[in-house]
């Protein structure tokens, strides 16, 4: 015991000691001890550098096909009906905690703490649970009580090819002491000097400390506070022609030589520090009441370069610095042997910059010396630094509370009643982290001041504080805090009688969300600083699943759900950095979900098939991004989504002998957007006036305005794969496990540019005539052009009839092998040995794309002329890892 | 044993504060840092003269036109003008004084333009910076009769045009010689304020491109508000283009070097100057975005200078604000400008007194 008071006392001056750093790459624990001989980290994507987070998993052990796929597919970044990671829920002790403002649970925040949060229960979507109500996308409850920990000591440590290349884990655990009292603590640490991708670094602490009291028979409390301080140099994505220039789909365009050594522009901190109090008390033999408090100050700061208005964007793999900027290499009348001998210089500038990318690798890489050398001339002058590092920080407080009340009526009806109370404090700003070598910078926006001048008002980002002087550390561009309250109340109904069993559960919630400016924006002075006021939404929602045993071992269960759920913080104000101004139409996002299930084992075969129906409406996204078309940074909202996701699902597994089995898991799933939804663009550096402007959708006939739209009716969602199947072997014999998996993939689509389909953007056609012989319009384009490019077409009179969204690209599909091997070792005393080595992507497949995302810039200039660059056709993108392993040594004793 | 591995995660523990940034670094080392040759590119064997002399036999009288260069021929010039300001983009004006040569020979003095595709070349060639460029491989011509290095490109109008050489050129092709030098004779601008200034301007023989680009001063004033005269605007028609932005509006007017409805297709504003004889005019062309076109015109005569070009007209680049001169023009204090005293002049806030050098 009292090694574990020392244990847990470090720990905590570890916590305070290790004050700056937190959340973002995704570490999914597993849901078995024997987890070492399973594919553990080795299928987790801990990077979630790319535009969509990994797979929502669900570790559900009743469900054959969720209990797999969320790590057998993981290297594809595969999501689960391609739901978003919102719709999927995680509980500590009873405590949600799923990030309010994004909807999605970090699992940075648990990183590293493998051990510790192995004890989990895992539901789907529809099935009953005795710790909260999930979303469509199913939750898991950790418990991290202390006395639910193994007693003992355990070391796990790791070598691997990945974003790490060693791990150690240290985890203790006293047990129940006659007393009464248990403590649990592990610690890890990751790290890479360089992980796989050239370029970024891996440095990352963990800790866990869970002490438990009995008191009495009935109660017990139980304090766990844990977090996972993590440094990390990030991955980005690229252009096809970058990663061929760079002959690898690996070429990281983030780093550059600094004094020989390798920077990243890009590097995350974070660190979640969080402390759960829980009472456990148990009334009776039937009736349980579940009670967690909890507290987070998680602190998020991701770096990245920003430059000033005249300065030549540093960005390596910036569009100008590649060979296709300087002619249309996709253009049959440019590209050809004819008119490249008659215009010779295009292919010496083709050719020159081909040679200057691939003769040295510097040359493809951020080259931090001419920004030292550019602000230290600059500063020479007077003049302020014209590039540097900021760190933008989401940090956030969060109060919660959860109250779960498990009972029983007979053996036949069980109830769980519960109450769910958040209260997070967002806190969004950036910093100036390195000028670079230059002595000075003054906080006002470089690109509205050439919209409106150095000395107007909107070129100031905080009117309060007119061009204030920045030094490194201090706050600049945008400061505010967003506030969101949650209340839900939920209840869940199970009665399994006979044959027939249900799962009824309802909740009502309420939500609330304000903004509050810390700075007074020069492009909206009236209502950037101060209080935005109050947003409030009433949601509620049920589900309903019923179950029937025709045979036993058979059982088919239909279900289905709806929900009305606030929109997110994050998409609800339509320029967050700059202005209160809710998004226009926020309204409550509606969810209707169905399911039917096929469950059986006939013999030694084991299946579920399920098919499913969601359609998700009056959704709200938002996208931020620099705009390199108007060289500012841009939110771009959508409001009124409507989108379908309908799929099968398959899960089948032979157990041929006791020692090996057979399974066919796999998944035909469709996800895309139904409707054109509105649109609301802000540009960050111009005044309210501008933008009123911009958001202006003429009639090309009548000239009248309509709503601003995208043109997204058929885009699929993007960045999982929505076929993915997979065969698998398993064989364990003698305590050693071998496991092998040949996975497919396919129909991964690009990430879309909601700005390039807006509705003042893409193309529009007005009908010139009837076609006598059949009545339809004719207009001046083929279906063919239309569907590349897509369109808006209306008739004669102004009228819309149709609309067309541009081609979205989808990847090629292709195989990956996996494997594994483990031996268990049983020693004496209790005492174990496990080793594990798992081989991923072993035909070393570089070639499958994981997402990527459309460039926001489209392919002409304001006067219509095409440029030489093809945005279009130029799209990032993410590769699956390269051929990598995993191995795992753990001792028990 | 258990005590053991407590002790070995102890001392992890205390380890571990010092493991902590891996994400911190020195200032980078920038001394040697050169983005053009570092060797020698070999002696001078040409001027700009000579230049001008090909572009006028390969290209005529043509308004553009180009032509690659296939011989070892090296020039050197001093940058007079560069793109401090943002209101050059990509261009470095070279100026060579050949004192060795009579004054009215036109060898004497030339300036050429040399584009490089960066948006900050002023840091890497500051004023006064002798270069010394190897055309060799690179494009000579004129952009809109203004002679040119370059390499040619697709303008968003559609045309192919000499625009700049790749930034990663000028390591092989442009060569710094020494330092700069702030006295250069060649930062002197060709005075043209006065009346003989103007009279020069007005003689259509000078309209060459042995004339253009240059470095020059001109005097004189402008008077538009928006795009009409700043008089007509309470008597403008709401639908007359030339007055609907200021039609109703009272006086005083903004009278901005960058007004929105005066933009270009070019990424510019040519503002009309009205020169001190009053019989002759000079656009002053601004870029679109930078700190000059939001700056105020005060009224009054002043002095600009910059880069002169002939065109169907002569236009004026400033290079920075530095290059309105208000000293003795300005009763008040002009918004954005500062003085230290009454007896010197008004300079742009943010920059450093020019009176301190």
């Amino acid at each position: 015991m009292s090694k574990g008071l020392i244990l847990m006392a470090a720990a905590c001056c570890m916590a305070s000691a290790l004050p700056a750093q937190q959340r973002a790459d995704s570490l999914r624990t597993v849901n078995d001890d024997s987890s070492d001989f399973t594919f553990t980290e080795s299928q987790l994507d801990e990077d979630n550098d790319a535009s969509q987070a990994v797979s929502s998993i669900t570790a559900s052990k009743s469900d054959l096909f969720l209990s797999e796929v969320g790590y057998l597919f993981s290297p594809m970044r595969f999501r689960i009906r391609a739901y978003d990671n919102m719709y999927n829920q995680t509980f500590m002790n009873g405590l949600q905690l799923n990030d309010v403002e994004t909807g999605r649970f970090s699992y940075g925040m648990i990183g590293g703490l493998n051990d510790a949060t192995r004890n989990k229960e895992g539901v789907s979507g529809f099935e009953a649970n005795n710790f909260g109500m999930t979303g469509i996308g199913g939750g898991q409850n950790i418990s991290a009580r202390a006395s639910q920990f193994a007693q003992g000591n355990k070391i796990t440590l790791s070598g691997c090819n990945r974003n790490y290349v060693a791990r150690a884990m240290y985890t203790y655990a006293s047990g129940l002491t006659e007393k009464g009292w248990a403590v649990a603590t592990s610690l890890g640490y990751r790290w890479s000097n360089e992980g796989v991708i050239d370029g970024t670094f891996y440095n990352a602490f963990s800790y866990f400390l869970a002490v438990e009291k009995r008191l009495g028979d009935r109660h017990a409390l139980s304090l766990a506070t844990f977090g996972a301080p993590t440094e990390r140099g990030q991955q980005a994505a690229s252009t096809e022609e970058a990663y061929w220039l760079a002959n690898s789909h690996y070429y990281n365009p983030n780093w550059g030589y600094q004094n020989g050594a390798k920077r990243n522009a890009r590097v995350v901190k974070s660190f979640e520090p969080t402390a759960i109090l829980t009472w456990d008390w148990n009334i009776s033999e039937t009736k349980k009441l579940v009670t967690s408090l909890g507290y987070k100050y998680g602190n998020y700061g991701s770096t990245a370069l920003g430059w000033d208005g005249n300065a030549y964007d540093p960005r390596p793999d910036y569009y100008k610095n590649l060979p296709s900027s300087i002619f249309n290499v996709y253009d049959p009348e440019v590209n050809n042997p004819d008119f490249l001998a008659e215009n010779p210089f295009l292919l010496d500038q083709y050719n020159y910059l081909y040679d200057y990318w691939t003769s040295n690798e510097a040359n493809r890489q951020i080259n931090w010396d001419r920004m030292y050398y550019v602000n230290r001339k600059n500063a020479e002058t007077g003049g302020d630094a014209l590039y540097y590092q900021e760190r933008r920080h989401n940090d956030q407080q969060v109060f919660a509370l959860n109250s779960t009340f498990n009972g029983a009526l007979n053996r036949f009806n069980k109830y769980t009643l519960g109450i769910q109370l958040n209260r997070t404090k967002g806190m969004h700003y950036k910093t100036m982290e390195d000028l670079l070598g230059g002595n000075s910078y003054t906080d006002i926006d470089k690109f509205a001041a050439k919209d409106y001048g150095m000395e107007s008002p909107e070129a100031q980002n905080d009117l309060n504080n007119p061009n204030r002087r920045i030094a490194e550390g201090d706050k600049f561009g945008y400061n505010y805090n967003i506030f969101v309250n949650k209340a839900r109340l939920w209840g869940i109904w199970q009665l399994n009688r006979g044959a027939f069993g249900l799962n009824l559960g309802a909740h009502g919630e309420g939500t609330t969300i304000e903004r509050e400016g810390l700075m007074r924006n020069g492009r909206a002075p009236e209502n950037s600083f101060g209080k935005s006021g109050t947003a409030s939404f009433l949601g509620g929602g049920g589900k309903l699943s019923l179950s029937w045993r025709p045979l036993a071992n058979h059982r088919i269960t239909l279900s289905g759900s709806w929900d009305s759920q606030a929109p997110l913080a994050r998409n609800s104000f339509v320029a967050p950095r700059m202005q209160n101004n809710f998004v226009n139409d926020l309204t409550l996002e509606d969810i209707l979900s169905t399911e039917l299930a096929y469950a059986f084992r006939i013999g030694n075969l084991t299946g579920k098939l399920t098919g499913y129906y969601t359609r998700f409406m009056n959704q709200v996204e938002q996208t931020a991004f620099y705009n390199d078309q108007e060289s500012r940074f841009t939110y771009l909202t959508m409001t009124g989504i409507d989108k379908e996701h309908y799929g099968v699902e398959a899960a089948f597994v032979w157990q041929a002998t006791s020692k090996l089995s057979f399974q066919l898991i796999g998944t035909l799933s469709e996800a895309q957007y139904i409707n054109n939804p509105l649109a609301q663009v802000n540009y960050e550096g111009m005044n309210a006036e501008t933008v009123a402007e911009l958001n202006v959708w003429k009639n090309p006939v009548t000239g009248k305005a309509m709503p601003l739209r995208v043109i997204a009716d058929g885009i699929r969602v993007s960045g999982t794969p929505l076929t993915a199947l997979s065969f698998g072997v398993n064989y364990n014999v003698n305590g050693w496990f071998f496991e092998a998996n040949l996975n497919y993939y396919d129909r991964v689509y690009v990430g879309f540019s909601q700005y390039r389909r807006l509705s003042n953007i893409v193309p529009h056609y007005v009908a010139g005539s009837v076609d006598a012989s059949t009545g339809n319009l004719v207009f001046d384009v083929t279906q063919a052009e239309l569907e590349e490019k897509g369109g808006t077409l209306f008739d004669a009179n102004g009228n819309l009839v149709d609309t067309e969204t541009s081609s979205q690209e989808k990847f090629k599909g292709g195989f990956m092998l996996d494997a594994s091997i483990g031996r268990f070792i049983r020693l004496k005393k209790g005492k174990s040995i496990s080793i594990n080595l798992s081989l991923q992507n072993i035909t070393n497949n570089r070639n499958l794309r994981t997402g990527g995302y459309e460039q926001n810039r489209d392919d002409s200039y304001t006067s219509g002329e095409a440029r030489p660059y093809v945005f279009s056709k130029n799209s990032k993108y993410y590769y699956a890892n390269a051929f990598n392993f995993f191995l795992n040594a753990g001792f028990r004793f | 044993m258990k005590k053991i591995f407590s002790g070995i995660m102890l001392t992890l523990l205390a380890a571990c504060p010092f493991t902590s940034c891996m994400d911190e670094w020195p200032v980078a080392d920038t001394e040697d840092l050169l983005v053009t040759c570092p060797t020698d590119l070999g002696e001078v064997n040409f001027t700009i003269k000579e230049v001008k002399d090909e572009i006028s036999r390969n290209v005529g009288t043509s308004t553009n036109g180009y032509f690659v260069v296939d011989k070892d021929l090296i020039l050197e010039g001093v940058v007079c003008a560069n793109d401090v300001s943002g209101n050059l983009y990509q261009t470095l004006l070279l100026r060579n004084i050949d004192t060795s040569l009579p004054e009215g020979d036109p060898g004497r003095d030339q300036c050429l333009v040399l584009a490089v595709k960066n948006t900050n070349l002023a840091p890497y060639f500051a004023l006064g910076q002798r270069v010394r460029v190897n055309l060799k491989g690179l494009y000579i011509g004129v952009y809109s009769r203004v002679p040119k290095i370059g390499q040619p490109y697709k303008t968003s109008a559609g045309n192919w045009r000499l625009g700049p050489i790749l930034f990663e050129l000028c390591k092989s092709n442009v060569q710094l010689i020494g330092e700069p030098d702030p006295t250069a004779p060649e930062l002197e601008p060709v005075d043209l304020t006065d009346d003989e200034g103007d009279s020069w301007l007005r003689a259509s023989a000078n309209r060459n491109i042995y004339n253009t680009p240059m470095l020059a001063s001109v005097r004189g004033s402008i008077d538009e508000v928006q795009d009409g005269k700043k008089t007509v605007a309470d008597k403008g028609s709401e639908t007359s283009a030339s007055c609907a932005d200021v039609f109703g509006k009272e006086e005083p007017l903004p009278k901005i070097f960058g007004p929105y409805n005066l933009h270009d297709a070019g990424f510019g504003i040519d503002r009309t100057c009205s020169l001190v004889s009053n019989n002759s005019n000079v656009a002053v062309r601004t870029s679109t975005r930078n700190d000059i076109s939001y700056t105020e015109i005060l009224d009054g005569i002043h002095t600009y200078t910059g880069m002169l070009t002939y065109y169907s007209a002569w236009q004026i680049q400033l290079r920075d604000l530095g290059d309105i001169d208000y000293y003795d023009h300005t009763p008040e204090q002009p918004k954005g400008f500062v003085r230290n005293t009454t007896d010197t002049p008004w300079y742009p806030a943010h920059l450093t007194d020019p009176t301190e050098e």
